[in-house]
């Protein structure tokens, strides 16, 4: 059933379909319609949740990481400061591998104020254990929210899906709705693995000494393996299911291309029509999409970018004192490739705190890229700044 | 019957196993004991960080007998409420949601999850077992540590200058359906608020006085003879409080000189003659506010 | 081993594999001790041990319990003058248990409960008792009880001794007595009366007998040695009770003075009160001197009996050879005297008369040493601790051995030659030497002996017992609720042919049992569970015997709160390893 929503109700339809049990959030632009379309379903008897309406996004998290622990199928959902708040609990849910599935609505950090897009917030929990998916549209957005619960569930980790604010957030686009059966037989019921239990009293995270700590944080480490290989599976079963396939990355007109971009998040659907127009003129100029940073598909993307001879990653976000996040991890994936086949990559900072993203913008990228002589100069390339 | 005999009134030992980690004469121990024997096996515990976190042990050991989730500082009552969620969905309404915290965990970095836990009236017990300074970090103050006491952030030179936070003022303004205090040194009258929350849907808290040998600086064996010199001279009353409006007093407090109290403990030591009856007129003073909360309230 | 580790940091096992119990220094240990009124108590009853068990609910264990050490609950209970009440711990906290109340009512209802059989006789030794005033009669039930063949003679028609010849049945109902002695002949004791030693029956015939235990008392009432007493009208109180007591009393006119302050005057006083005297008691020092029970004074007192203290008679007056009055002397309080009271001396005051048709004296009674088989020193026999006198197999007790007279001392030392002849009589028969040390069988190592402890046979299950008296400062009075004491019923005095009905009601059964409760078990763990309740780590548990608690060492961290918490003083703290 194909039904035309924001990004952000495409959220809610998805933890509707997915049965979530227990949600608890806290209000934040741009996410709050989220929220406030999940406290409708669950009012009207559409999901037969409990919606605990916490004061803080700590609190949010505090909760999910409760419920989860219980045994029940969790979701909240924020954005910026709300998800700088979690950031001690998002180690604890992690580390204590509860399952709970977190839409963020990427949005850039205060001050000063500014609620519009940007990654950093997100890429910020980079180490808290989570695994982050990033979307790019809604359709990718309502079937992510699905697949992340089954994720989270057979590896025991969290989920971050991720989409941008306001491009997809507040954006209307048409989106086919799955059917509830549908999603059943993708999504069974959650089956705990540990759950608080009066019937088998143990508890959960006591002082771990460093006697054993280091194991658990190495399970942690494999789960997250598994998680890339799992993702992969279960992409191919949604597609099977739907003919929509959202992989971890996504090559679009890469195969023989000397020049590629990296994107994450709507700016890909920009490139898309960058790499079209450059295509048009004969250039070889194709697009790699990222959409799983954590945990990073680092052979896969070897694999796409091997051989190539430049490559531009576009990084809506700032590490600063470094440079653009994602680029710095697309160095490191790269470092092992042999020389003779390893690309020059350069790292565009574009479109923070919700600047404007065109075809122009990232037009510049490809001629900066396509020109420039010898090795990159600086690892973060400022793209659109007024100067 | 002038012998108390409160062994008919106070469960059996069932859910503390031996061998925890408390130090010799602890109140807390005392607390969890009596708290959870009375609530039962039907029982999970959200223990935030406080001195229990060592107390039950470390993994993989556990010295309670019933689910216990260890997490962060601030979170107790918030996980609880997401504990009590899943349970809700799951029907199982008769499970008793605890969170155990300590002062610091409730009157300091807990208290907003806390706050919101009870302005939600969400179906929990929070317990705060008060030892009044931050006892596992090694005797810091915190908002509910008393006017003059020293600790190692409040020195003898300097000693905590501020007045303990009204906690069971807060929670009232909450109007939840059950607050009460209580004491160690008390055991039936703890049972009975126990029993009498437990029995209550909806955030029922419980403020238990535990007093600390080592962060007090007394003797292991006086642990229940201070805690009741605290709610005989009124430093600690014994209360509760129904829907923030009805307050009761559940023991005798004679009053009178709390200077025993005071000079029994060496975190006091310093304080002199002037100091101790500074806290006896600020005792007064406050036993007349809570006497009007009582008279109003029933 | 990284199998071993899980992922998430699950409890598998608990606390219990820590052995917590290595951080101690000191340990707890649970040992009962003695409670004060044990101690004090002349007959040497386990008190706090029917108490307990009152509390209990177990009313007949209670009884058979004061019984084992006291043949003679329900007159103590009325006539004792308790010290074990004052030593009483309770006395800190409110006031002190109301035990003869409680003793009497447990001790009437052993009067109302179905007679045992008699006692087997168990060997073939005889004994003679001499006199069945309660010395003698405490000392052959014990005999008996020790499986002798225990014979009293008695020089009266009636037995008792003191007990029916100088408690007026206001205080001691007859049938009171009248039941109590045919308890205990239902025990197998032999009674003859109307056999007088040494006039009826010579003390050689005795030779018969293996041992002879003599308490014949002290029956002679001491001369106010002032001019006028041989007058008609001047009675010896002793007397003067025992034919008031028969229902013969004399003709005692309007105005009575009695003389003296000890409890043969209180009762001479208040038995001349029923005969519708004025009655005056004169006593030479001040109420605070007086050595009569307490409660007699104040009953007394509210019987309408007048006082005058300080004041000594110097002569009883005549008028045309009748009484007519007392001359007395003023007096004041000196130095104290051997006794520790001081001692009244004559003030500089002249002396003063007072109108009297009758004087009753009542100054103390002496023993007579003629026609007894040994020698009096300072007016009384000479016996050590377990009533040997120097005379072989005579043994000697009651108000005729030097000890306090009263009631209860009598039936302690008839107690104690009860154990002494034994011992005797057993070494003789060549058995098991038995204990020799004495001390180790009083309550609190100077109490009366515990037959129980002779006998090797307390039911009372004892933990580690140690033979120490608990203080106040050992008891948690923070463990009890302050109770008032309850007060015996008293109905006013009767008149006529209904003043001998019995003055003080006692307590009912339940009452008793309330007042029971107010005991604080000094000493004796009586499984309250205080200190298992305070163990922070949970470490004490009930003992599997029903009794008493298991502390367990490897979980113990030593921090004292079970023996700070204890309410009773019957736990200790010891260093590790000692």
């Amino acid at each position: 059933m194909k039904k035309v929503m924001v990004g952000n109700h495409a959220v809610s339809w998805g933890v509707k379909l997915a049965r979530a049990e227990v949600i608890s959030a806290y209000p934040i632009t741009p996410q709050t319609q989220i929220v406030e379309e999940l406290s409708e379903m669950v009012a009207g008897g559409d999901l037969p949740a409990r919606f605990i309406k916490v004061e803080s996004e700590h609190s949010a998290m505090a909760a999910c990481i409760g419920a989860s622990a219980t045994g029940a199928r969790t979701f909240t959902a924020t954005s910026s400061q709300g998800l700088a708040l979690m950031h001690e609990l998002l180690h604890w849910a992690a580390g204590g591998r509860l399952p709970v599935v977190m839409a963020d609505v990427n949005r850039a950090l205060a001050p000063g104020w500014n609620i519009w897009t940007d990654q950093n917030d997100s890429l910020a929990q980079r180490d808290t254990g989570w695994i982050q998916l990033y979307c790019e549209n809604n359709q990718e957005v309502l079937d992510t929210t699905i697949l992340a619960f089954r994720l989270a569930e057979v590896v025991d980790l969290p989920v971050m899906l991720v989409l941008d604010a306001f491009y997809l957030s507040h954006t209307s686009e048409p989106v086919d709705v799955p059917d509830a059966a549908l999603v059943d037989d993708f999504l069974p019921p959650r089956e705990a693995r540990h759950r608080l239990d009066t019937a088998d009293p143990r508890s959960y995270g006591a002082l771990v000494k460093p006697d054993a700590y280091m194991e658990m944080r190495l399970q942690q480490q494999q789960a997250m393996t598994a998680a890339g290989e799992a993702h992969e599976r279960f992409v191919q079963d949604w597609s099977a299911r739907t003919g929509r396939a959202w992989p971890a990355l996504e090559a679009y007109r890469a195969d023989d291309a000397e020049l590629v971009l990296v994107t994450s998040g709507t700016i890909t659907s920009t490139a898309r029509e960058v790499v079209d127009s450059w295509r048009a003129r004969g250039e070889r100029v194709g697009l790699v999409k990222v959409k799983m940073f954590r945990p990073f598909p680092t052979a896969a993307l070897r694999a796409m970018l091997r051989g190539k001879r430049r490559v531009a990653v576009l990084d809506r976000n700032i590490s600063p004192g470094h440079g653009g996040i994602f680029a710095e991890e697309i160095r490191s994936a790269l470092y092992d490739v042999p020389l003779d086949d390893r690309p020059a990559l350069w790292g565009f900072i574009l479109g923070l705190g919700g600047r404007d993203v065109t075809p122009e913008t990232i037009d510049e990228i490809v001629v900066r890229t396509r020109e420039a002589e010898g090795a990159p100069e600086r690892e973060d390339i400022w793209v659109g700044v007024k100067v | 019957m002038s012998q108390i005999m409160i062994r008919d009134r106070i469960p059996a030992n069932e859910l503390l196993h031996p061998g925890h980690l408390a130090c010799p004469g602890c109140g807390g121990a005392i607390a969890m004991k009596m708290v959870l024997n009375t609530l039962g096996p039907k029982t999970i515990i959200v223990m935030p960080a406080c001195c229990w976190t060592v107390i039950a042990g470390p993994w993989p050991q556990s010295s309670l007998g019933v689910p216990v989730y260890h997490t962060a500082f601030e979170t107790g009552g918030a996980v609880a409420s997401g504990i009590r969620a899943a349970l809700d969905v799951q029907g199982d309404t008769e499970t008793t949601v605890m969170a155990w915290a300590g002062d610091g965990g409730t009157f300091d970095i807990g208290l907003q999850a806390l706050s919101g836990a009870a302005e939600r009236n969400e179906d929990i017990l929070y317990v705060c077992y008060d030892n009044e300074a931050y006892m596992n970090t090694g005797i810091q103050r915190s908002s509910a540590t008393p006017w003059g006491a020293w600790t190692t952030t409040t020195p003898t030179i300097q000693p905590q200058g501020t007045i303990k936070k009204d906690i069971m003022a807060i929670m009232a303004a909450h109007r939840v359906p059950y607050a009460a205090t209580a004491c160690v040194s008390y055991p039936a009258d703890l049972v009975e608020k126990v029993k009498r929350a437990h029995a209550i849907r909806g955030t029922r808290f419980l403020h238990i006085l535990s007093p600390c040998p080592p962060g007090w600086k007394y003797a292991d064996e006086q642990t229940v003879e201070l805690g009741r010199a605290a709610v005989r001279s009124r430093i600690f009353p014994l209360l509760e409080v129904e829907n923030g409006a009805r307050w009761r007093f559940t023991v005798d407090h004679p009053g009178g000189d709390v200077g025993a109290y005071v000079r029994a403990q060496g975190r006091f030591r310093h304080l002199d003659e002037g100091a101790i009856a500074h806290i006896q007129e600020d005792v007064d003073a406050r036993w007349e506010v809570l006497k009007k909360r009582v008279v109003h309230g029933t | 081993m990284a199998e071993a580790i899980p992922a998430v940091a699950v409890s598998t096992t608990t606390t219990r594999v820590n052995l917590t119990g290595s951080w101690k220094y000191i340990r707890p240990v649970w040992r009962d001790r003695v409670a004060p009124c044990n101690a004090a108590c002349p007959v040497g009853v386990d008190i706090e041990g029917y108490m307990n068990l009152l509390r209990e609910g177990r009313d007949s264990e209670a009884i058979d319990l004061l019984l084992r050490e006291n043949p003679l609950p329900a007159i103590t209970g009325r006539v004792c003058d308790h010290p074990c009440e004052t030593a009483c711990n309770r006395c800190s906290l409110d006031e002190g248990v109301a035990v003869h109340a409680v003793e009497r009512a447990l001790g009437d209802a052993a009067l109302a409960r179905t007679q045992g059989e008699a006692r087997a006789r168990r060997n073939a030794d005889r004994i003679a008792v001499i006199g069945s005033g309660p010395a003698g009669l405490s000392a052959a039930v014990f005999l008996t009880r020790l499986g002798y063949a225990v014979t009293i003679l008695e020089a009266a028609p009636e037995p008792g001794g003191l007990l029916r010849l100088g408690i007026p049945p206001y205080r001691l109902p007859r049938d009171v007595l009248d039941r109590q002695i045919a308890q205990i002949r239902a025990e197998g004791v032999s009674i003859l009366c109307n056999v007088r030693m040494g006039r009826d029956l010579a003390w050689d015939t005795l030779d018969w007998f293996d041992a002879v235990f003599v308490a014949t008392g002290a029956h002679r009432s001491r001369p106010l040695d002032v001019q006028g007493e041989e007058l008609p009208g001047v009675h010896a109180g002793l007397e003067y009770l025992r034919r008031a007591n028969d229902g013969h009393a004399p003709d005692l006119g309007k105005q009575v003075v009695v003389v003296g302050g000890g409890n043969t005057a209180m009762d001479c006083a208040r038995s001349a009160r029923r005969q519708g005297a004025d009655v005056l008691v004169l006593y030479r020092r001040t109420r605070e001197e007086m050595p009569a029970i307490a409660d007699e004074i104040t009953e007394a007192a509210a019987e309408g009996v007048r006082f005058l203290f300080l004041a000594a008679p110097i002569e009883v007056m005549e008028q045309q050879g009748r009484l007519c009055g007392v001359a007395a002397q003023r007096m004041v309080l000196g130095s104290p005297d051997a006794s520790g009271r001081r001692r009244p001396v004559p003030s500089d005051e002249a002396p003063f008369s007072i109108t009297a048709d009758a004087v009753i004296t009542a100054i103390g009674e002496e023993v007579d040493g003629a026609h007894l088989p040994f020698a009096l020193e300072g007016g009384a026999v000479p016996v050590d601790v377990l009533g040997r006198t120097a005379a072989p197999h005579f043994f000697a007790g009651g108000d005729m051995a030097g000890h306090e007279r009263t009631v209860a001392h009598a039936i302690g030392a008839g107690k104690r030659a009860a154990i002494g002849i034994d011992r005797h009589l057993r070494a003789r028969r060549g058995e098991s030497p038995p204990p020799d040390d004495v001390a180790a069988l009083r309550w609190g190592g100077a109490g009366n002996l515990s037959m129980s402890r002779w006998r090797q046979d307390d039911p009372v299950p004892r933990i580690d017992p140690v033979n120490e008296v608990v203080e106040w400062a050992d008891i948690n009075a923070a463990h009890f609720a302050p109770a008032p004491r309850l007060l015996d019923w008293i109905v006013p005095p009767g008149r006529g042919r209904s003043g001998m009905r019995e003055v003080n009601r006692g307590l009912s059964r339940s009452e008793a049992t309330s007042e029971a409760k107010r005991c604080l078990n000094c000493g004796v763990c009586n499984d309250c569970q205080v200190c298992m309740i305070f163990c922070p780590d949970a470490a004490i548990t009930p003992d599997p015997s029903g009794h008493g608690f298991m502390v367990d060492l490897d979980y113990c961290k030593g921090c004292g709160l079970c023996a700070a918490e204890c309410p009773r003083g019957a736990v200790t703290m010891t260093r590790e390893g000692l």
